[in-house]
Order: C-alpha cells, then structure tokens, then sequence
C-alpha cells in the first residue's frame, strides 16, 4: 500500500514537472535558438549545470534558499502559509529546476532546427516574433515537445539526490519510488526494492526506446 | 500622391558592401538589374527590413522604417510588404492553401480590387490547393509564392526573379496577369529579374545595380536605347547554374550580337562589369546556356529546347 502511493506521487510530480516545464522552458528555449546575445553562453550554461552538478549540492542550495528562514521561503510561507522544504510544492520546485536542461535542449536543437527562411517569410507575411514562435516554430517542433516530455517525466521519476535533500521521507507527501526503494534496501527487504527496482528499470528503458524513435523518425523528416 | 522609397546607408560584410542613396517614386513600379552578385537580393533584404546590420536610413513615404542606429524602427511584419523570394520559402509541413490562409489572416489591409480567387484562377493554382508544399514542382512553388504575397494585401510588393522556375508561355502569361493586378490594385512594385521583357511588361522605371552600387536610374525606355534594340533585348541570357559534370558552372546575362540559326553559332558579348567572369571561360568549353527572357527570335536550331541550349566556347 505504502509502495503504491509512491508509485502515484512519484507519477504525480513527474506529470506535474512536465506540464509546467513545458510553458516555461518554451521560450526560453527559442530565446537560447535565436538571440545573437552575448548573454546566452552564460544563460546556457546555467540551464545545464543540472547535467553536471551532483543532485545532493543543488538539493543543497536548494534547502538554503527555500528554506522558511530564507527570504524566498518566507514570502512562500506569507503567501501559502506552508513551508516549501520537506513538502510536495518544495519537490516540484526542485524538480522544475533539475528537470529543466531535459525540457529545454530538445525544445532548443528542435528551435535551431527551424529554417530561419521560414522564420523570415513568415516575418514578410505579418507574423510578429511572437506570433512566428506559436504559428511556424512550435508546429514544425512538435517531436522536440515530445522528446522534452519524455525526458523530463523519466528523469523526474529517476530522481533521488535532490528529492532527499529537499524533500526527506515523508509517506504520502515526499516518499516517491527513489526514496522508497532506497529505504527498502535499508530495512534489508530486498524482496520489495527488486519489484520498485526493475518496474523503474522497464519504465526508464522504454521511455529512452520512444525517444530514440521519436528521434529517428525526426532525422527522416528533416532529410524529407 | 505616389509614395518615395528613399534609402541612405551601407551594409558591410566581409567580401561585400551594399552602398545605398536612394530615392524613387514609387507611382511606377520599379525593376532591379544587375549582374550575380550586384546586390539586387540584398536591396530587396534591406528594403524588407531583413538586414539587421544595415546602418542607416529607410523611408516609405511617411513612414521611417529604419533609421541610424535603429533598424527596426518599423519591425518586418508590420511593414505591409508583401515578398516573393528568389526561392519560394513556402511554409513546410502545410498544404498550398494553409500557406493562403496563414497570408490572409494577417493581411496589411482588407480591401483589395482583385479577389482572391481570381489569382487562384489566374496563376492555375486551383487543383493545387488540398496538396502539401514539398509535393510541389519550382514553378508551382514559385506560383504560390507569388499568389500568398498578393494575398497579404501589401502596401509594397517586392519579387525577387518570382517567375523564373516557370517555362516561356507561363511566363509571359504570368507577367500580363501581375501586370494586371498590380494596376489594378495600384500596389508598387520592385521587381529583380534578369529577364528584360519581364521588367519591359511590369516596370517603367529600372534602377541597374553593380557591385553594391545604384550606377543607373531612369525611365525603362532609356534604359531600351541605352542597351540596343528590343531585339538584342529579348536575346539577353542567362548562363545556366544548373550544372552538370560535364557543363561548366557559370551565370551570366551575355547580349547575343549575332547569330548563325543554319551553322548554329551565336556570338555573345559580355558587359565590362563581368569581364572576371568571361576570363574564367576557356576556348572549347561546354556551357549550358538558358534563356531567360524570349528567345524565340533566336531560331529554331540554336534551340534544342524552347529556352536552352548548349555549345562549346570559341
């Protein structure tokens, strides 16, 4: 029963880490495609550390920025009267932030993808930026949404270092199928943490196998 | 009263610079000619606010479009333009009419005196409708291009060589129907072509571009007496870019001085302005050479096809 609702509040914060990513990364990604900025290897860079950072460091600086002694943790208290460490809204955040390069490369390489001619016939047509963004870049990059969201709901239900960090082990509120697995082996009851193991296993394996056909599949249209 | 183009400034990149004082009365529709790599595309560029390293000034009428230091004072899209490029650039993943409605929705202006399904009619686009851009042929694509820039109801049209995937008779039809709806909607026009019957029928000014510079503006028939008859004219070419192993790779506009229908010999003179590109030309060549405007009066056996032939340099 306790593995179950792992199992839901791990399905819970990966779904919910997608659906808001998406809008957010959306245009900072085409940002990071089309602006000559000086700015941008630096705002690259940052959108990427996730890659690179060991998960316990940003769960780290995330428990000393959000915590409710933290300005940004006490306004969230002020607004919401609730702590954002150690709940569910506090694992949300930090999945946003660690989530964020898996949304935002695939949106960005899809971007880059886009011809800048069309981009330029559809300017001569009356298409603002803005417009060009939502009418002729984003319905040309709908399998880079797709990678993006299957990255990014994988990687979320892989997560463990930053969700111990922000979020401890509480059942029913930051006990996902990482943490759950992980106090499995503690407790030495291999038995349940083989079952969590392989379902993540076959879970992760297909999520990569869709994601190398989306992108095969991509391949083609662009030689197309 | 006829709106004034005028254009006041330079665009350097590194093995190019387009040097522009420029002020035209757009109550005329106006061609552009030159040699390859004049600078009629990126005055075009420059016009429709494409050029973001343009330092300088762009009027249209009372419009200030770009100004030094500002070169999006008016940004692309809302500069009312409508624009066929030299390649098409259709919207990908669309069918012919998406491209339409995508033009229609966001037209400078409603009122227009040529209906939209007159210039379906007009350019044969009827049966195309339904069918997806990539499945297209050059000249169809170059035939939608024209129709969507039509459709956004400009207050100027600029068309970069918009006809030149089309064969002879097209053409020729094609030019009297824009001919027509430009008129007819009274919608300047800055047409690029290397195909003087095509600027004869659609502009009565031309401005002659070289090397990044404007070297002649006047009237389309100062332009007939400066450069020979109407028959040297209609004989212009345009050396092939579509080679072949076995052809060389040149583009040019030599004047055919004369010519032999019965040995099948022509003799064409190149202008001063392309000479560099005549001494890459060697005696005993193979050159594919492709009629841009007219050639009818060429005679029948220099042409193996209605608008190409091929020989060998003497």
């Amino acid at each position: 029963m306790a593995d179950m609702q792992a199992v839901w509040l791990t399905g819970l914060l990966a779904g919910m880490t997608t659906l808001l990513l998406a809008p957010l990364a959306t245009p900072l990604a085409w940002w990071l495609a089309r602006s000559p900025s000086s700015l941008r290897p630096i705002i690259e860079a940052v959108v990427a550390l996730p890659l690179v950072l060991p998960p316990t460091v940003l769960g780290f600086y995330l428990l000393v920025l959000l915590n409710p002694g933290s300005p940004m943790g006490a306004f969230w208290v002020s607004i919401t009267g609730a702590s954002l460490t150690f709940s569910f809204s506090g694992l949300v955040f930090a999945s946003l932030v660690y989530s964020l390069p898996f949304m935002v490369q695939p949106l960005h390489t899809a971007f880059r993808a886009v011809p800048a001619a069309t981009l330029e016939a559809a300017a001569t047509l009356g298409a603002s930026s803005r417009d060009q963004l939502l009418n002729v870049a984003l319905p040309l990059s709908r399998r880079g949404f797709l990678t993006g969201a299957i990255l990014t709901f994988a990687h979320t239900v892989g997560e463990f270092g930053v969700v111990l960090m922000m979020g401890g082990n509480i059942p029913g509120e930051t006990r996902v199928l990482s943490i759950a697995i992980y106090e499995h082996v503690e407790t030495l009851n291999y038995d349940a943490a083989h079952v969590l193991a392989l379902g993540l296993l076959c879970f992760s394996f297909i999520s990569l196998w869709v994601v190398y056909g989306v992108a095969g599949q991509r391949v083609e249209v662009l030689r197309g | 009263m006829s709106p004034c183009l005028v254009i006041e400034g330079r665009l350097t990149r590194p093995r190019f610079t387009l040097d522009l004082a420029l002020d035209v009365n757009l109550g005329h529709s106006v061609g552009v000619m030159g040699a390859t790599g004049a600078g009629k595309t990126t005055l075009l560029r420059v016009i429709a606010g494409l050029e973001p390293h343009f330092a300088g000034r762009i009027q249209f009428g009372e419009e200030t479009w770009s100004q030094a230091g500002q070169t999006d004072l008016v940004p692309t899209h809302r500069r009312g333009l409508g624009v066929v490029f030299q390649d098409s650039r259709l919207l990908p993943g669309r069918t012919v009419q998406e491209n339409f409605d995508f033009a229609i929705k966001r037209a400078h202006r409603r009122a227009s005196a040529v209906a939209n399904d007159s210039i379906i009619t007009g350019l044969h686009l009827e049966h195309l409708l339904a069918a997806r851009v990539e499945g297209l042929s050059g000249g169809e694509r170059q035939r939608v291009a024209v129709a969507r820039a039509l459709f956004t109801r400009p207050q100027l049209l600029l068309m970069d060589e918009p006809l030149s995937a089309n064969d002879m008779a097209q053409r020729r039809q094609m030019t009297e129907r824009l001919s027509e709806w430009v008129a007819a909607d009274g919608v300047p026009l800055i047409y690029v072509s290397h195909a003087h019957d095509e600027l004869l029928q659609l502009t009565s000014q031309v401005l002659i571009l070289d090397h990044g510079r404007v070297t002649g503006q006047g009237e389309i028939d100062a332009l007939r007496d400066a450069v020979g008859s109407a028959e040297q004219l209609s004989a212009d070419y345009s050396m092939s870019n579509r080679a072949t192993e076995s052809r060389r790779v040149v583009r040019s506009r030599p004047v055919v001085l004369a010519k032999d229908p019965e040995r099948g010999i022509a003799t064409l003179q190149w202008r001063e302005s392309e000479k560099s590109l005549l001494q890459s030309i060697s005696s005993g060549d193979t050159l594919a050479v492709e009629a841009v405007a007219d050639s009818s009066r060429l005679g029948a056996s220099l042409q193996p096809e209605p608008d190409e032939y091929e020989g060998q340099a003497d």
